[in-house]
């Protein structure tokens, strides 16, 4: 008798299935073909596609339709001012555009597994780079390759593939440092940035005798960490005489051992345990907004695991506010003190696509067009990715390239290591701040989780 | 005398007593109205401060940005949508589960509740793999319909447990009237179950109204069918959040539905005075 | 049917007896086709969206896979080994989950039938304060996140100018004891409407009749309420507590809001262990395994909760 119902439920349910399948294909097609009059065709985008690629070769003027669906949605506004330019350019063309910060890796893969592969997607550059390497288009034919800056074209490509490549291109650079009060450093005598750990040390000890809190740490975010100890993993791995990416690699194969590199073993504990002191009253509630009010009110001199992004937000809050912008002092040696350039986000191109060709095209003019070149800096406000001497009006970007011409710029650790691992070092490091587990385990915990998460792939 | 006074006394104290905690409960609440009109340098160095000058400049930037008008109306089309379904469904399944009581109706009730323990974020990839075999994503029809699915199981029970309040005698009067189950259930049952019916309702409309993640996994890609909540989010990025415009849109989705919250539940209320009748 | 079968053998069969066997047969017959068919579009529209999608992850736990990849690599049941052998945060996630669904449960029920009978009196705005109630259940997380974070670290500081009290200057969300309890007051407070509202709906269906009764036989208001509305309250209580149940078994969103699990692993949920395993570490087969196993324990909970509930309800 459970059988038969269960057989029954069962058939039942497939037959619904299959009806409501064709009713609504029937439904949605409908809808979808009233924009197709006014805009592009959107009833069936794979083979219109097919359709408009065929039309492209005959009249060379391309359409189809593009489906970007990328995080960050501070760009919305000034994507959308993209877009619009480039439906001047190629009228044909419809871009869809989507974007969000919450769940944005869930829903991509939800879109990857359904075979909704957006013709744009994004991940972080570097090793999440080869993550989705079976999706995305090498773009090193391109002529967008001419004008990419060097640096962000190296965190584009595979390392699966010995590091040949270049598999995403990026809506902007980036620059991580302290962002300090120039202020407050001058009222309390500081007329130079400390460069070396003992300096700086001291500098806090003025600095929080003068009655202000030397640093505002934002250790509530798990991104705090991941960009505060990239310095101090650079430090490490010149240190060791070997380079960033093969110090990352010994610890994901599980040969390093965090002992064994005095930079992050004693230096990087004892900057934690110095943010701590010198920092908020409750280190591990200040999350991004508490940390830039802290910042931007005088309140506090130093901002950790921040870089370029924050600035405009401090101004809003505190426009007089005098901005300086360094690198980490991570060691007793002066020259180890440098901020980090590079790319930590990648915007790759479906090698799948339906209309891999207009996707194309729209990529190569963002790149090197005029307009394109010049949206970065002018509409976008941010570090361009592109070789480019236009001049930003931010301070960060400013000072940044100029101690990077100068010093030389420190190698973009994070994108050595995938966000599952910086997330759970994250959380092993608050654990470390909460006083759950002590510094041996975890250092303990980073050696056998980071082994696990990343050296699997 | 005394005893109308004391009683009088009693009402006061309870309602002043009622009145602190509405108002340390609702003291966040004030929080996100307040923040959404000033600029973003006050929310940021002090959420609790009062505005120094309140803008609406931030209302009509969202109210624009997000193309308000437009997308209230795609939420109102899914909201009743599901809605109607969620009701429809849920309530003719509960009445025959209660009257026809036995082994297969047991099994049938545990089947149709126990999707209520599945946790969303386990089934989110399969989901949208299963939907777009079956064209159920992309649109806002299609999201009523999902709605239908996910709801069914609370809305269920809920019929279910108040169903026994019904007393049997009603519908085998009915029954000897000639009238067919369904007849039964449709013109004698349904409008009992009035009082059950507007709290579903008000717990499906203010969820589907407010909710974030089916939408975004389904509709998100268009602004045509887009939901207000997914459009709210738009102003939230992991180290850049635009905090008084994601505020302002958020108050602005929920104020309808505090007020459609308002209205409905005077039909509860109503609705007992109909249904103590039958008593 | 076996039933039936023995007894026929016992008692010799009439042609009457036949008939009216025959009879409740097709009657029965006909009722469960009746059942069927009424429950038919709430079944087959749950099928489509949750159990087809859900089966189709019970295949992803028998297999290696990052979510990303087009090849998942079928590998048994390891992951189901490896949960059992304690290296995922699984079993450790299970304990906070308990724990907080205990207290959840135990307050939001008291404080909603509490805030529901003080509500269900007669005053002006009732409807207003009922309103007030309800609004934080239709919230949005992240907002909810943002300012109850402020609360606790800016809100309270200020309070403590005013009052001085040791306990406002804790770091509430910082220190991984205390975390615990914001957790839990944030979600009672973002849940309470709801209950509030189920329970009015019960309190609203006490005839009126049986209240005045109670009242002429001279029963005090207290005894009114203990003895015969809370008996009477049977099915509210069943709902709600099933209800709490499950969303306190399912927490989630508030502590992705609050404190994303932290500090460190301090606030850790199953779903919050299950979302992190499939999505941040890109093991979606091993938290397929996991939400699978959860979904086992979370349906002999409620089970059992719901059988000792309906042996002690009391049926109108």
């Amino acid at each position: 008798m459970k059988k038969k119902f269960l057989a029954l439920v069962m058939s039942a349910v497939v037959c619904a299935t299959m009806l409501a399948g064709c009713g609504s294909a029937s439904e949605s097609a409908a809808p979808a073909a009233e924009p197709a009059k006014e805009e592009a065709p959107a009833a069936e985008p794979a083979q219109d596609a097919a359709a408009a690629d065929a039309a492209a070769d005959s009249t060379s003027e391309a359409t189809g339709e593009i489906y970007m669906f990328i995080s960050s949605p501070e760009y919305a506004d000034a994507i959308n001012e993209l877009i619009d330019a480039y439906k001047e350019v190629a009228p044909g063309v419809t871009i869809n555009y989507e974007t969000t910060q919450n769940d944005y890796p869930t829903l991509l893969k939800a879109k990857l597994n359904s075979g909704e592969v957006p013709d744009i997607f994004s991940s972080t550059s570097g090793k999440e780079i080869d993550t989705y390497l079976e999706y995305s288009y090498d773009l090193s034919g391109e002529p967008l390759m001419e004008t990419i800056d060097p640096s962000v074209a190296a965190a584009m490509s595979s390392t699966a593939n010995g590091g040949t490549g270049c598999y995403g291109i990026a809506i902007k650079g980036n620059y991580f440092g302290i962002l300090y009060n120039k202020d407050i450093f001058e009222e309390v005598g500081i007329s130079e940035f400390p460069k070396t750990f003992s300096e700086w040390e001291s500098a806090c000890e003025a600095i929080s005798a003068a009655g202000y809190k030397p640093f505002t740490t934002g250790f509530a975010e798990w991104w705090v960490f991941k960009h505060t100890y990239q310095h101090f993993v650079n430090a490490a791995a010149d240190g060791a005489g070997i380079s960033t990416a093969e110090l990352v690699q010994k610890f994901e194969k599980g040969e390093a051992k965090v002992s064994d590199y005095p930079e992050l073993y004693d230096n990087y504990f004892k900057f934690l345990d110095l943010a701590v002191k010198y920092g908020d009253d409750k280190p591990l509630e200040t999350d991004l907004a508490a940390e830039e009010a802290a910042f931007a009110t005088g309140k506090a001199a130093m901002t950790l695991g921040q870089g370029a992004w924050i600035e405009a937000d401090c101004l809003s809050i505190n426009p007089d506010l005098n901005i300086g912008f360094v690198g980490y002092p991570t060691t007793e040696d002066a020259k180890e003190c440098k901020v980090i350039s590079g790319s930590d986000q990648a915007l790759h191109v479906s090698k799948d696509s339906p209309n891999l060709q207009a996707t194309l095209d729209f990529v190569n003019w963002w790149y090197t067009s005029d307009y394109g070149k010049a949206w970065f800096n002018d509409v976008a406000g941010v570090v361009p990715p592109i070789i480019s001497d236009a001049v930003s009006e931010f301070e960060v970007i400013k000072q940044g390239s100029a101690l990077a011409a100068k010093d030389g710029a420190g190698a973009l650790a994070v994108c050595y290591s995938t966000d599952s691992w910086h997330q759970t070092c994250g959380q092993i490091l608050q654990s470390y701040l909460a006083g759950e587990i002590d510094k041996d385990e975890a250092c303990a915990k980073i050696e056998e989780q980071w082994a696990a998460i990343d050296g699997a792939q | 005398m005394g005893m109308h006074k004391k009683q009088i006394l009693g009402k006061i104290l309870l309602l002043i007593c009622l009145t602190i905690v509405a108002l340390v409960y609702i003291y966040p609440v004030f929080l996100m109205f307040m923040n959404s009109i000033k600029p973003f340098g006050e929310v940021v160095a002090d959420a609790i401060a009062l505005p120094k000058a309140p803008t609406f400049e931030n209302v009509t930037y969202v109210v624009d940005k997000i193309k308000y008008g437009s997308l209230f109306l795609n939420n109102v089309e899914i909201t009743l949508i599901g809605i109607a379904g969620i009701v429809a469904f849920a309530s003719i399944a509960a009445y025959i589960l209660d009257r026809n009581r036995g082994k297969l109706s047991s099994a049938i009730y545990t089947l149709i509740i126990t999707p209520m323990l599945i946790p969303f974020q386990t089934i989110m990839i399969t989901l949208l793999k299963a939907m777009n075999v079956i064209h159920l994503d992309q649109s806002k029809i299609g999201l009523g319909i999902q709605y239908w699915g996910f709801g069914i199981p609370m809305a269920c029970f809920i019929f279910y447990n108040f169903m026994k309040t019904i007393p049997r005698e009603i519908d085998e009067s009915a029954h000897i009237d000639g009238a067919s189950t369904f007849r039964t259930f449709v013109s004698v049952i349904f409008p009992l179950l009035k009082p059950v019916t507007v709290t579903v309702i008000v717990l499906d409309v203010m969820w589907i109204w407010n909710d974030f993640l089916l939408p975004l996994l389904m509709v998100n890609s268009s602004n045509k069918t887009k939901t207000l909540v997914l459009a709210a989010y738009t102003f939230v990025g992991q180290m850049n959040t635009k905090w008084q415009y994601a505020m302002c849109a958020m108050s602005l989705t929920v104020i309808p539905s505090i007020i459609a919250f308002i209205f409905l539940q005077k039909y509860i209320v109503e609705g007992v005075v109909a249904g103590a009748i039958k008593g | 049917m076996a039933i039936i079968d023995k007894g026929m053998k016992k008692i010799s069969p009439s042609k009457v007896f036949k008939e009216k066997l025959l009879k409740k047969k097709k009657l029965s017959g006909k009722k469960n086709l009746e059942t069927i068919l009424f429950c038919l579009p709430a079944i087959l529209l749950i099928c489509i969206v949750m159990y087809i999608p859900f089966l189709m992850s019970g295949y992803y736990s028998l297999t290696q896979w990052n979510g990303i990849a087009k090849n998942p690599v079928f590998i048994g049941f390891s992951n189901f080994a490896d949960i059992f052998s304690g290296k995922s945060g699984f079993l450790t996630s299970l304990g906070f989950t308990v724990r907080y669904t205990l207290l959840f449960v135990i307050g939001s029920n008291i404080l909603a039938l509490a805030l529901a009978v003080a509500l269900t009196r007669k005053f002006r705005l009732a409807n207003l304060y009922r309103g007030i109630f309800f609004i934080p259940y239709i919230m949005s997380m992240t907002i909810v996140g943002f300012i109850w974070k402020f609360i606790f670290t800016q809100g309270l500081d200020k309070i403590y100018e005013l009052i001085p009290a040791g306990f406002l200057k804790w770091s509430w969300l910082g220190d991984p004891k205390i975390a615990f309890f914001s957790v839990v007051l944030v979600g009672v407070w973002q849940g309470l409407g709801f209950y509030i509202v189920l329970y009015i709906a019960g309190l609203q269906a006490v005839p009126s009749d049986v209240l005045e009764a109670a009242t002429v036989d001279g029963a005090t208001g207290s005894q009114r309420f203990f003895k015969v509305v809370l008996p009477l309250l049977g099915p509210s209580f069943t709902t709600c507590i099933f209800m709490s149940l499950t969303n306190g078994l399912k927490v989630f969103d508030i502590i992705l809001a609050l404190t994303k699990g932290g500090p460190g692993t301090a606030t850790y949920s199953t779903t919050m262990q299950i979302y992190q395993e499939a999505f941040t570490n890109n093991n979606y087969g091993m938290g397929s395994a996991q939400a699978i196993l959860y979904f086992i324990v979370v349906m002999v909970i409620t089970q059992l909760t719901l059988k000792a509930m309906g042996s002690k309800e009391v049926a109108l």
